[in-house]
């Protein structure tokens, strides 16, 4: 398992980036549940569990709906990678599993900018989170190797209030290796 | 006359019909058998009576018995402006082939090789064909005939243009018929596979060495070894220094204990050395100013890595400078980069041969040689993003990372790293005038990897003796060390290299097993 950020610390994150400060619909508190789910205790409705379920309701409570998809179409896609998120990488033990995954990104962002196209959404919020602890971990060789999933991550964390508190990774902006095969 | 009886009649006749056809077919096939049997028989007479039996066979155990005057002319010389002359050569049969009435043999000279031809003809016997042809790989043949210019240019041989002809054959040495591996296999690059075609693992190679020496990959690689040896005496000797030749067996460990091999001599143990290096600063302060040696080195570390062998050969530099160790720095660099040039204008064949099997890019280098400071190599490191102290040694990675980082900057292969921190070096390490901290010490690499490790040394005895000790080094048993320095000793710099290391990073290939002939690991002791 990937030593990733407890939940309840992203999460907490998550409310930063989207501007959710102290105010803006009071304080929210997360405990472990089963299985180490994250559970949302609120006020005056009941909880809600899950890291993906309750990062979805904040980007609610936040007013800011368009990071979840403007079209039907898109809003699949990001309910897709939020799913990705949580069942894949949140998932991936071994250096195998990591490596599967940075291929499929690579290959899936050859031509996109963001992981739904065009428009960044929760998804690119989510897979950063997810992913900063494999990407900080990679030879900057692997980082050439896997080109597409460098230059998104890269724009990612620069994207403003995303990175929060996590290290800024570096990424060389000239190829150091020869054409890698 | 009845339908029915005609239809008898014509039944009996179809049958005896069918009976006749029977019998013909019998009677010709007896017929056939007869011809063969006679053909056989013609063929057994002509075996006994074969008329090109003078010209194959086993050649008598080359025991000296005469000294013919025949010129035996060497592959590589096979070309077109030997068409049509009759030659003699001896060669390797790399691989046979036989056809029909013919018999194709690919004829190997170390790393050249040409198409030879056997067929049937005026003074070609279908025995001679056969005889070829069941020559085993690898036997060692003489061969003469006739140079003969192709058409169609022979791509799977060094010699392109022409084939030889061949009019006699004979087996000089034969080899067993099975080989522990097939040469073919040996040279096929490993990125390639998608054929699913063999290859032969590292240890297998080195199991078998002297076939897998043969190997025009193998051939390649040491004949430009060689080139360094020569370019580097060539180099050293033009700039007035002289080759000494130093003891390896000594009675005390020159750096440090751990990585020493001790032997047994007569009543005592004597150790295996590590480097020339007491030798080399001794010959300085006996007045011989510069001085090289080649020889072997030992290092009893117990690392199993693509870059380190238990012994190999170093060319061991020493030099008294008069005021600035970077006279010698810029002297060493230098040799360093007409050994470059030297391959690069000698040995192209040999190059290109090796990268067949093993791809890399052509090796770079700066004129004059590209010289950072540590300091300078740690904060292009810190920029990319690795943390490390001031003082602290690069390690294998960062090492590697930083010959990247290089290139990417400066497009060179071979750099300085000058003025390491102190406490990374030996005792003998002259420290630096302006910051204690670091020293008068440099390392240059290539490709990213260390290939020569070198300092001005500290020529005061006095400085000596406290450097040892502050390192917690017993005096005692440096004392004859020390004492050299005594009796007025010139200011000194120089530094060791790796020759096995030199071949294998210019050529990038990536086990230093592969540029050491007879290889020494903590694991192989033999061949």
């Amino acid at each position: 398992m990937v030593m990733a950020v407890p939940a309840g610390v992203e999460l907490s994150a998550l409310e930063e980036t989207l501007g959710l400060g102290l105010g803006g619909g009071g304080e929210r508190r997360y405990r472990q549940g089963d299985g180490g789910v994250p559970v949302l205790q609120t006020n005056n409705r009941p909880d809600l569990a899950g890291l993906t379920t309750i990062a979805s309701h904040l980007v609610k409570v936040a007013k800011k709906e368009e990071l979840l998809g403007t079209t039907p179409e898109k809003s699949a896609i990001v309910q897709q990678w939020l799913e990705y998120r949580v069942t894949h990488i949140d998932q991936c033990n071994t250096q195998d599993d990591k490596r599967t995954i940075l291929k499929d990104l690579n290959c899936y962002l050859k031509d996109k900018v963001y992981l739904a196209g065009n428009n960044f959404t929760l998804a690119d919020i989510m897979l950063y989170n997810g992913l900063h602890p494999i990407v900080a971990g990679l030879t900057h060789e692997d980082r050439e190797k896997h080109v597409n999933v460098s230059r998104w991550f890269n724009h990612i964390q620069h994207y403003p209030g995303v990175r929060q508190h996590s290290a800024a990774v570096i990424f060389m902006k000239n190829r150091l290796y020869p054409t890698v095969h | 006359m009845t339908k029915e009886q005609g239809a008898g009649i014509s039944e009996d006749q179809a049958q005896s019909k069918k009976a006749a056809k029977k019998l013909q077919k019998e009677a010709e096939k007896a017929a056939k058998k007869a011809e063969k049997q006679v053909k056989l028989a013609a063929e057994n007479q002509a075996d006994e009576q074969d008329f090109s039996k003078d010209r194959y066979g086993i050649l008598p155990m080359i025991q000296s018995q005469e000294k013919l005057d025949r010129v035996l002319v060497h592959v590589k010389n096979l070309s077109e402006d030997k068409a049509d002359q009759m030659v003699w050569l001896r060669s390797r049969v790399h691989t046979s082939r036989a056809k029909g009435k013919q018999c194709f043999l690919v004829l190997r000279q170390q790393q050249f090789n040409i198409q030879g031809l056997v067929a049937v003809g005026d003074h070609v016997s279908k025995q001679m064909v056969k005889f070829a042809a069941n020559i085993n790989k690898e036997s060692i043949v003489d061969v003469e005939g006739y140079v003969r210019k192709v058409n169609q240019k022979i791509e799977s041989c060094s010699q392109r243009d022409v084939e030889l002809h061949i009019e006699k054959i004979f087996v000089v040495s034969a080899a067993e018929p099975r080989l522990p591996l097939q040469l073919d296999d040996a040279v096929r690059p490993e990125t390639g596979d998608e054929e699913g075609r063999a290859t032969v693992n590292q240890d297998t190679r080195l199991d078998n060495r002297i076939i897998d020496l043969r190997t025009t990959t193998s051939q390649s690689i040491f004949r430009l070894q060689s080139g360094v040896c020569q370019l580097f005496r060539e180099t050293l000797i033009k700039k007035e220094f002289i080759e000494v030749q130093t003891p390896k067996i000594i009675s005390a460990a020159s750096e440090g204990g751990a990585n020493v091999f001790t032997m047994s001599y007569f009543k005592t143990s004597a150790y295996l050395a590590q480097s020339p290096q007491l030798y080399k600063q001794m010959c300085i302060c006996a007045d011989f100013d510069k001085v090289f040696c080649v020889g072997p080195v030992f290092r009893a570390e117990d690392s199993n890595t693509h870059r380190h062998l238990t012994e190999f050969v170093g060319l061991d530099i020493e030099m008294a400078f008069n005021y600035h160790y970077h006279e010698v720095v810029t002297e060493i660099a230098d040799t360093l980069v007409q050994i470059f040039k030297g391959l690069r204008d000698r040995n192209q064949i040999e190059i290109e041969t090796v990268c067949k099997q093993f791809p890399s890019e052509p090796f770079k280098f700066l004129e004059p040689t590209l010289r950072l400071e540590y300091l300078e190599g740690v904060s292009m490191l810190r920029e990319a993003g690795v943390e490390m102290g001031d003082e602290e040694d690069l390690s294998t990675p960062n090492e590697k990372l930083l010959g990247r980082l290089v290139k990417e900057k400066y497009d060179t292969d071979f750099y300085i790293l000058d003025k390491y921190p102190l406490a990374v070096r030996p005792f003998y390490t002259m420290p630096d005038p302006h910051d204690p901290k670091y020293s008068n010490s440099y390392d240059m690499f290539m490709r990213g990897e260390e290939i020569l490790s070198g300092a001005q040394r500290i020529h005061d005895p006095q400085v000596l003796t406290d450097r040892a000790l502050k390192l917690g080094i017993d005096v005692e048993k440096i004392k004859s060390y020390i004492d050299s320095f005594r009796f007025g000793a010139p200011p000194h710099a120089g530094g060791g290299i790796g020759l096995e290391r030199v071949t294998m990073l210019y050529l990038g290939l990536h086990n230093i097993r592969q540029t050491s002939m007879f290889p020494r690991d903590p694991k192989r002791l033999t061949p």
